[in-house]
């Protein structure tokens, strides 16, 4: 058995959280980032993160703008490999690591960069999503 | 009145246990429910022993307005208490929800609405002494001659 | 959250160890506790709902309700939020007692903190030392504020009451008694072969993780987080030359060490207050005038930053407040706990970082 006692559903709790004018602000700016809308966003963070990392998403965000070095991986830094692993954990970061790679496989084989970064953006989304 | 309920009532005079269960305050009045465990008011010395188990508690005291999580869940934790059981609310926002008793919040107090309370201790935050002082003025209306009462 | 095993040991909302309600949710391997999961929603009461649209001699009482234990500071930066909007100076003899109700307040938060670790720990003897030298602190915070939990110490343009000369006599002498006490239990669990035990090597957080989660105060400081203290931005307390704690360990006797050196540090600062008072009035004048600010200040749990617009009367239009406690719960729960060996080490790493659901939800 895995269900626990006395649980109860979090998901309008949640959502007051995420609705605060702060947390509104950096969800709208990590829906931009990825390329989505606010409500399917906000819909996976409910469902993924716990209470404590959706109060904290705002400063994750800020010190992820801040502190993300990606080792001056210009690939990386476009796809966000580091900010959407470690500062606000919404891909796993063995999945990241496979978009990665294979991004920069594309740029070195033959189709064009900007096409590349759009396909592995796309597939970020598609991970987040999922 | 039997020889066995004048020992229950002796027992329990020296024996009481406190729950307490903050359901959305400020932590002000837990703090100051936790000094009267300071050596200074010294709250042992009346029997008084305060831990935060539901289950061998004697007295639950209720601090705060009620949060959305506490509202079925208050009810479970005084299930829970074994009887003669008493609460106690410490505080205003049990009483009246002080200050967050206002457009927006998400609160619904009083306690009174879920559970029983047998006495309040108004103030924001109450002084430990006055904690203390309902805490033994309480005790006794209720434990005394418990069983005799419910025959 | 997603589940990655079978065996999950709630914690709370009721537990003999906290003082208030949180749920952890770990799930473990043996003992070894793989990740756990936070459940709030036991305090929100949404005061950041309330504060809305009020004005701010409202907002003030509500500010300081947001959090019991270190109500003080919140009373501070709210207020000094509200001045800088308004460009209301302050003279130097409030900004001086500022100082020294803060601190009284930052004494009280710490010590209350390491006693609950150490009763965390069952060291209930250190722990019972601590809770009754705490009101000494609050015996001399309602020395001059005229109440021991929430004061409403301060109001735009300087404070409410003036500190006495023989309160000031009254206040140096028991500091003084608190200073040797203190000395003499830092030693205890400093030197304490079982403290150790319980405490050293437990609940390690790396200095990379400390700042992907922006933690702050003690926590961060523990870590080895520089310039992580607020207080060295704040003008008066660069006249008193403050300067911060560092330590490198990161575990949880790193944690409670930086607290017992950050009272003494309080300590010194409120002597050198008192010493060098200016003289003067305690109350400026002033308006308070439509405008938008981010203000921060040194909580005693670290950084608290109130995101302010108010309107031309002096209301609150819109209003966020960043609590310490929200980036250190967050941290703790999924940087410290996730590799404790033992569930009895659960509670006191979490108490170690010195959570405050209160301040946590709001």
């Amino acid at each position: 058995m895995t269900g626990y006692l006395y649980e109860k559903d979090l998901r309008q709790m949640k959502y007051n959280i995420l609705t605060s004018t702060k947390h509104d602000e950096a969800v709208r700016a990590i829906a931009r980032r990825l390329g989505t809308s606010d409500a399917k966003l906000r819909m996976v963070l409910i469902r993924q993160f716990d209470m404590s990392l959706l109060e904290n998403l705002e400063s994750r965000w800020e010190m992820g703008q801040q502190h993300a070095d990606n080792d001056n991986d210009p690939v990386a830094e476009e796809l966000g490999c580091e900010l959407f692993t470690r500062f606000v954990p919404l891909v796993d970061a063995r999945v990241m690591q496979t978009i990665c790679d294979e991004t920069r496989a594309m740029i070195g084989n033959e189709s064009s960069r900007d096409e590349a970064i759009a396909r592995g953006k796309a597939r970020v989304r598609e991970a987040v999503l999922s | 009145m039997s020889i066995l309920q004048d020992i229950k009532n002796a027992v329990r005079s020296r024996s009481i246990h406190v729950a307490y269960v903050d359901v959305g305050s400020c932590n002000g009045c837990d703090i100051e429910v936790l000094a009267c465990l300071a050596p200074r008011y010294d709250i042992e010395q009346y029997g008084i022993y305060v831990h935060n188990n539901p289950r061998e508690a004697d007295i639950l005291l209720v601090i705060g307005s009620v949060t959305p999580q506490w509202v079925d869940k208050l009810r479970d934790i005084w299930e829970k208490i074994p009887e003669p059981k008493v609460a106690v609310a410490i505080g205003n926002c049990p009483i009246s929800g002080c200050v967050y008793a206002r457009r927006g919040t998400l609160t619904t107090p009083p306690v009174e609405n879920y559970i029983p309370i047998a006495a309040q201790v108004p103030g924001c935050p109450p002084r430990p002494t006055e904690i203390l002082n309902a805490i033994l003025s309480v005790a006794p209306l209720i434990y005394k001659d418990y069983e005799e009462k419910q025959r | 959250m997603k589940k990655t095993v079978d065996v999950s040991i709630p914690l709370g909302p009721v537990h003999p160890c906290w003082k208030e309600p949180v749920r952890l949710k770990c799930e473990t391997a043996g003992e070894r506790v793989l990740r756990t999961e936070v459940e709030l929603g036991y305090m929100k009461k949404g005061i950041e709902r309330i504060m809305r649209g009020r004005p701010w001699q409202e907002v003030m009482f509500l500010a300081e309700r947001v959090c019991g234990i270190c109500s003080v500071i919140h009373n501070m930066v709210f207020i000094e939020a509200m001045e800088e909007i308004s460009a209301i100076a302050v003279p130097p003899r409030a900004a001086y007692l500022r100082v020294v109700v803060n601190e009284l307040d930052r004494m009280a938060s710490h010590i209350l903190a390491n006693f609950s670790y150490c009763y965390t720990i069952e060291h209930e003897t250190l722990a019972m030392y601590l809770l009754n030298t705490r009101e000494t602190v609050l015996d001399n915070l309602e020395r001059i504020t005229g109440s021991r939990i929430n004061t409403a110490y301060m109001i735009p343009g300087g404070v409410r009451f003036d500190l006495l000369p023989e309160d000031a006599a009254a206040m140096l002498a028991d500091l003084r008694e608190v200073e040797d006490k203190m000395r003499r239990y830092t030693g205890i669990f400093e030197t304490g072969p079982l403290i150790a035990l319980r405490s050293k090597g437990i609940g390690v957080m790396s200095r990379e993780e400390a700042i992907r989660a922006h933690t702050v105060g003690p926590t961060a400081r523990a870590s080895g987080v520089e310039d992580s203290d607020l207080r060295l931005r704040h003008p008066t307390y660069r006249e008193l030359g403050f300067t911060q704690v560092t330590r490198t360990e990161g575990d949880n006797f790193a944690r409670i060490m930086v607290r017992f050196q950050e009272v003494f540090q309080s300590i010194d600062l409120i002597r050198k207050c008192i010493e060098t008072l200016p003289e003067g009035p305690i109350r400026g004048g002033g308006l308070c005038r439509a405008g938008e600010v981010s203000y921060g200040g040194e909580a005693p749990r670290g950084e608290l930053t109130y995101s302010i617009k108010t309107d031309e009367y002096g209301r609150v239009v819109d209003i966020a407040i960043r609590t310490p406690s929200i980036m250190n719960i967050e941290a703790c729960a999924h940087s410290m706990i996730r590799d404790v060996t033992s569930i009895a080490d659960v509670t006191s790493t979490f108490i170690s970082s010195d959570p405050c659901i209160a301040c946590n939800e709001r």
